[in-house]
């Protein structure tokens, strides 16, 4: 009967469970909703280049604005939320409808579910948020890169929109409300609470990312000079891949299924 | 026997074996303070077995616990001796057709059923997508996207899904719900089929005469419990306190209810319709007096029919027990 008893190579079988993966994920996640949402995360910053490139002279030093700009609006803004979008969508979605069903119901194992999922949504958020930032960079700039501080947010926010993902995917299989509860983490232990208690700056991804910018661009800012290392920002950020894929496969194979029957 | 079906109805044990397609060991599960299984112990072989109970029995819950989706609070749940719940491996040989309508609506039939495919860990991916979708009859549309479907189109779709590594263990929950009486025949013929091949087949429906026709045997939940389990005949002759409803039509209805009632099996007899009803305790020593009585009194029996024991009966019946 069951033909999946015959074998097959591992590799051929890991690379088509991963492409399975990845095209239930891409059904799911990219809405016409969620890509109007992407494109306003992606154009706003731009929209403000663009405004500051048309004031011309008038505008200012450049570095000054696009620092700022990052860190208000990139930093804060749109890599988190690109990220919370990116993460949960599919998870959400599939719990909530009862299609989640269609996954942990086969023989792939769950933490290569995960993997693929937050290989995914990391990808499509790093690049997300690197072209908001080099594209306002060049908007506002030109070919020019002073001081190097447009390549040094393009790779803080690739990287910092990834260790979102990853973490907001977990979120998703954690709870029903992984929107409120990813929020909630931006702007309340972000925006609020690290504010307040400089000591958790060292569990801030925001941190993080201002961490590793500073470390590649001569340009500094107040909030970009007292962050922790990017030593410690490189530990931070394997440290919530590890105890999101753990937390996710675990939470995997005890789904919570709103829909599958009465 | 005086005891009701519940009672008198022999449960059975389970045996976990890597033969046994599906047992359950004193499975309970509850949600919170809601118990919505409960102690229940059964097996299911190969065949095609009913599961049936009224809305909030358990039914899909059970099913669920049978294709791993949800975990025992107590008691072990076996699938060809394996944990479903435990062990990905347990999913080769299960296919689950869920109730609801979920289905990833972007994504067209042929995709959705190759990903299954894909994820299932199949050696032939396009022949096995191919083959379960002609199996369902959706070949001519597999191209279309799932989320244009109607609602029988749905449920094939499901059912490709869920048939697409030719499973061994086949659950279905409410299978025929949005199926024109085509497709409902169509579905019938290959859940016979898949059962004829060897597999075990479990559905869970409130469509008691496609259950009738189908099941070689029924589960009937009642409030989380197991309430009986077996060949649906079998089960209304052991409810001995609810006496068995006879039609009979003979040469002469009125000497024929005047020598049947002085049987201490027949408990009344009525005549109406041009027809002889009896109710008796003892359905079978009753078929035995007929004969006898009708040839002293020299009476020709044309027909005798049992009038409650359909399926239909036999779950009114439990369910008001």
């Amino acid at each position: 009967m069951s033909q999946v008893r015959e074998a097959k190579p591992h590799s051929v079988r890991w690379i088509a469970s991963a492409r399975a993966i990845v095209h239930l994920t891409w059904a799911r996640t990219i809405t016409p909703m969620l890509l109007c949402g992407m494109a306003a995360l992606v154009l706003l910053p731009m929209l403000f280049a663009l405004v500051f490139a048309a004031s011309g002279p008038l505008s200012g030093d450049p570095v000054t604005f696009l620092v700022d700009r990052y860190d208000q609006l990139v930093v804060r803004i749109a890599v988190p939320i690109l990220a919370l979008l990116l993460g949960t969508s599919a998870f959400a979605a599939e719990s909530n409808d009862g299609t989640l069903m269609y996954l942990v119901t086969s023989t792939t194992p769950r933490w290569w579910i995960v993997l693929v999922r937050m290989v995914f949504a990391a990808s499509i958020a790093a690049a997300l948020s690197a072209l908001a930032v080099w594209g306002s960079g060049r908007i506002a700039t030109g070919s020019s890169d002073p001081l190097g501080v447009v390549s040094a947010f393009t790779a803080a926010s690739a990287f910092g929109a990834a260790v979102y993902a990853v973490a907001f995917t977990a979120v998703a299989l954690i709870t029903r409300r992984a929107l409120v509860g990813g929020m909630a983490y931006v702007l309340v232990w972000e925006g609020v609470l690290s504010g307040t208690f400089p000591a958790l700056n060292f569990l801030s991804v925001r941190e993080w990312m201002l961490a590793i910018a500073a470390s590649m661009t001569e340009a500094t800012s107040k909030t970009m000079a007292t962050g922790p290392t990017t030593r410690a920002a490189y530990i931070g950020a394997v440290a919530v891949t590890v105890i999101s894929i753990f937390i996710a496969t675990q939470r995997l194979a005890r789904p919570r299924l709103s829909k599958t029957g009465s | 026997m005086t005891a009701t079906a519940t009672a008198s109805v022999p449960r059975e044990k389970s045996e976990p074996s890597a033969d046994v397609p599906l047992s359950f060991s004193n499975v309970s599960h509850w949600y919170g303070e809601v118990v919505a299984v409960n102690d229940i112990t059964a097996t299911v072989n190969a065949g095609i077995t009913g599961l049936l109970g009224p809305n909030g029995a358990g039914k899909s819950t059970l099913l669920q616990l049978a294709a791993g989706l949800q975990s025992p609070s107590n008691g072990e749940v076996l699938v060809y001796g394996k944990s479903p719940a435990d062990r990905t491996s347990a999913y080769v040989d299960i296919g689950l057709v869920p109730e609801h309508e979920a289905l990833p609506g972007n994504m067209s039939a042929h995709a959705f059923v190759a990903a299954r495919a894909a994820l299932l860990g199949l050696p032939d991916i396009k022949e096995a997508t191919a083959k379960a979708l002609a199996t369902v009859e959706l070949d001519n549309v597999a191209h279309r996207r799932v989320g244009g479907f109607s609602k029988g189109m749905k449920q094939r779709a499901k059912l490709a899904a869920a048939l697409v590594h030719d499973p061994r263990l086949v659950l279905l929950d409410e299978p025929f719900n949005g199926l024109d009486p085509r497709q409902r025949v169509h579905m019938m013929r290959l859940l016979e089929a898949r059962a004829d091949s060897g597999a075990a087949v479990i559905l869970s429906s409130h469509i008691l005469e496609e259950i009738e026709g189908l099941a070689s045997r029924i589960l009937v939940m009642i409030a989380g419990r197991l309430a009986a389990t077996g060949d649906y005949r079998a089960l209304r002759r052991l409810m001995t306190d609810r006496p068995h409803t006879v039609h009979l039509r003979s040469s002469n209805d009125r000497a024929l209810a005047a020598e049947l009632v002085a049987h201490p099996s027949v408990v009344g007899v009525e005549i109406a319709f041009d027809m002889l009803m009896v109710r008796a305790t003892d359905y079978a020593a009753f078929a035995r007096a007929v004969g006898p009585a009708a040839q002293r009194k020299n009476i020709s029996v044309f027909e005798i029919k049992a009038a409650d024991e359909s399926l239909e009966h036999v779950f009114a019946y439990l369910v008001a027990n």
